[in-house]
Formats: C-alpha cells, structure tokens, sequence
C-alpha cells in the first residue's frame, strides 16, 4: 500500500546544525522523521522528502545539572526501560510510560514526535505536562520553553524551521508523588481521557500540584482551576473533595467515542484515584 | 533510491520507491513470511525485528531504516531445523490461521532475548501488540511458557 506518493528526496543529516539548514533551505514541504509513526498513518500527500533524525545523537537519557534529558529520538520504551527513569517517582514514571499503546508502537513512538504533533490523544503530552518539563528545540540556536507555553505559541509554525533537541524535567526529590491514569479499551486504544499529577506532600499536606488531562477530545491541558483547589490542603480532606471539584470544573466535551458525562465521571474518578495513590 | 539491508543474515541492495513502508518492500522482493494487515500499527502481524527490537513494518519507511539488521521470522529457524518458540506454538496448538503466528513468535523471540524468565504478565504485556482473531492469547502464552522450558533444556 503507497502511503507517501511524491516523495523526491530522503536526507540523513549527521548534526541537528544540518537537519535545520536543509528544513530551512529546502524549497518543497519536507518532513522530519523521528519514529515516523504519525507520517505513516497519515501521510500527507503535498510532503516532498523526509529528514531522518536517526544519525544526529538524540537517542540520549541523561541525568545533569539536576535535570533528566530525554533526547529526541528516544522511544518510549527506551525511557520506560531506562534504569533512571526506572528509579524517578519509585518506578510510577516508568509504569506510566508503559501502559502507553502496544509494545510494538512503544518501540517506535519518540518524544520528539510526541511533543511536535500535539495528538489530542497523547499521553506523553500529558505526561511531560504534569512534570513541568522544557521542550528544547533548534533552529540555528537553542531554545527552550515550558511546554505548557510551548504550546500556547504557534509551535507549529516555530517547527516549520526548527527541530525538537530533547525534553528535560528536574529531577524532583522524594517529597514529590508522581502517577498517571489512562482510560483505555485494550491495549493499542487510545486514551478516552488521560490524567496525570504531580504533587509535593511533606507532613500530609498537599504543597504543590500539577494536574494535566488530555484526551478531553480536545489536546492536553492543565488543570489549573483543580491545581488552585487542591493547593494547601490536608491530603486526606482533599481525597474527600476531589472527585466533585474535578467533575464539576472539568474542560471536556463529548464526541463520537464517549458522551461529555462520561469524561466527567472519569475526571473525577481519575483525580480521586491519583491522589489516594500519593497518601500510600 | 537504494537501501541496503541484512536480512536473517545475509546481505541485501534493493532499489525503492522512498515513499513505501518497510513491509512493501520486504514483501515485494519475496519475503511473504511478513504478513500486511492493517497498515496502521494497530495488528502486529507485520512484525520484524529491526536491530533486534520488535516493530511493525507497515508504519516503518523503508528508507528510514536504511543499513538495519532485519529478522524475519524464518530468520529464527524453519521447518527443519524450527526454533523452540516455532516448535512450541505448534506443539501447544498456538496456531491456527497462522496470519498472526510470524509477528507473534518474533515479539515474544524479542521478550526472551532480554528476559528469558518473563512472568505471564509480562508475556502478555510482550505480546499485546500482536492481535489474533482466531487462536486466542491462552495458548500462546503456554507455547511461549513451554518455548522457555525448551530453550532451557537445549532443545
């Protein structure tokens, strides 16, 4: 079956300096090939060639200056096979990840091409969301941005001449709980809402939180009215109003896979789920 | 273009078209072991493995894994001389159409390699990619479970 019908040119840069000069020099619609997960199940017929990120030096998870970086090409299983992602969060990020689609697509999905598509459905959005994490991108220079701003800009238009280098989150101490909740039929089905938090609790009282939810239908967000809420409080009075506050206040829709009051319940539930997690 | 493959060993230069995925090209130049489906991802029937990880070879470009290492399922043994996983999904009637039998014994092949005492659970979690319409997953799991007895007896 051919996907991709007037493909021209591939180029198999050896730096991130060179993949940008030919993304910004190339006079046809080029693409920039990561796992390639995305192009082959929705090729785009108006793409003329590929850049291949496979030679740049991206395939890297690394922990340095108090930061864990996860390189752009770096697949999900990759990160959730990792000994140091393994020991982040007593093994709930690396759980996390691989509750995420099949074994095979967790060996092909990369978190440069999570972050760049934005899918509604991500779960690594999600995910990198509620860690807080930078997004590092180059286009001749280095930047980097929150990817909760990130994705408040035109990111789209800014990848047009730029390639994702790596995410990177802080290495968070033992104060602070991770976990992620994913409503799923089997295994390579796609979230029908996904939640993830991060909090710090020292002495049973919630000092910090980060709520993300995607998959809404809409792409992943974060849950600030419910961060607000839940900021300061007892976590055990916090398990008790959770589940309401979350349902009522939640940014959901329905669709063709699931009704609006569905996504409620589960946003709820979710919410609630995610905190009892952290008080065990 | 040209890409140049190992394929179960042995070297291979084939001429493609850049817009076609891995499982195209494998199967037009005669490797039919590879099973297409649902060209999405979603199957596991096209599985391969490509540098020794398991993936779907229909949402894989045929350029993009240009120079790889490629195992197909007969890469592993054949009807003479079948590997222990082969011999085993026969033996425990893991078999039955057969359609998904290929990307199935080459993704627990893959789990035995870097785990060789897996628990069920993480049998199941290896293999859930890999869909079957017909045999269903209990035997599987046993051929794969019986595979690991083979291997450790040398047979």
């Amino acid at each position: 079956m051919l996907k991709l019908k007037n493909i021209e040119e591939c180029f198999y840069p050896k730096t991130i300096e060179e993949a940008v000069e030919i993304l910004k020099n190339s006079r046809e619609p080029l693409r920039v090939v990561g796992g390639g997960l995305h192009l082959s199940v929705y090729p785009n017929p108006q793409i003329k060639g590929f850049i291949f990120l496979n030679n740049l030096g991206l395939n890297y998870i690394k922990e340095e200056e108090g930061n864990i970086k996860i390189g752009a090409t770096v697949t999900i299983n990759d990160a959730a096979k990792s000994d140091l992602i393994k020991g982040l969060f007593n093994g709930n990020l690396s759980s996390a990840l691989s509750s995420i689609a099949s074994e095979l697509l967790r060996n092909q999905i990369t978190f440069g091409g999570s972050v760049a598509q934005r899918e509604p459905y991500s779960d690594i959005a999600t995910i990198l969301l509620a860690l807080d994490a930078d997004v590092v991108y180059f286009d001749g220079s280095e930047h980097t941005e929150k990817i909760d701003e990130f994705y408040k800009t035109d990111f789209r238009a800014k990848l047009k001449e730029a390639i994702i280098k790596e995410v990177r989150f802080k290495k968070f101490d033992s104060s602070y709980k991770f976990g992620m909740e994913r409503h799923v039929r089997n295994a390579t089905d796609i979230a029908l809402l996904n939640m993830a938090m991060l909090a710090q609790i020292e002495e049973n009282r919630i000092k910090d939180i980060i709520v993300s939810y995607g998959s809404r239908p809409m792409p992943a967000i974060r849950f600030k009215a419910l961060e607000d809420f839940l900021k300061g409080k007892d976590l055990s009075e916090a398990v008790k109003e959770v589940y309401n506050f979350a349902k009522e206040n939640a940014d959901v829709k329905g669709d063709i896979r699931r009704d609006e009051q569905y996504r409620r319940e589960l946003t709820g539930v979710f919410a609630k789920r995610l905190l009892e997690s952290f008080g065990r | 273009m040209k890409v140049h493959y190992k394929i179960n060993g042995k070297d291979y230069e084939f001429d493609i078209y850049p817009g076609k995925v891995l499982l195209d090209v494998l199967r037009e130049n005669g490797f039919t072991e590879i099973k297409g489906n649902c060209y999405m991802g979603t199957c596991g029937a096209c599985t391969v493995l490509i540098n020794g990880t398991p993936k779907t070879s229909c949402t894989i470009l045929a350029a993009q894994v240009n120079g790889a290492e490629i195992t197909t399922v007969k890469g592993l043994g054949d009807i003479l001389n079948p590997h222990p996983l082969q011999k085993a999904f026969v033996e425990k009637g893991a078999v039955q159409c057969g359609y998904c039998t290929p990307g199935t014994i080459l993704a627990a092949y893959a789990l035995l390699k870097e785990n060789p005492n897996p628990t069920d659970e993480e049998i199941k979690k290896a293999i859930d990619g890999n869909l079957c319409r017909c045999t269903g997953y209990v035997q599987q799991v046993e051929a794969i479970k019986y595979a690991i007895t083979l291997l450790k007896e040398g047979k």
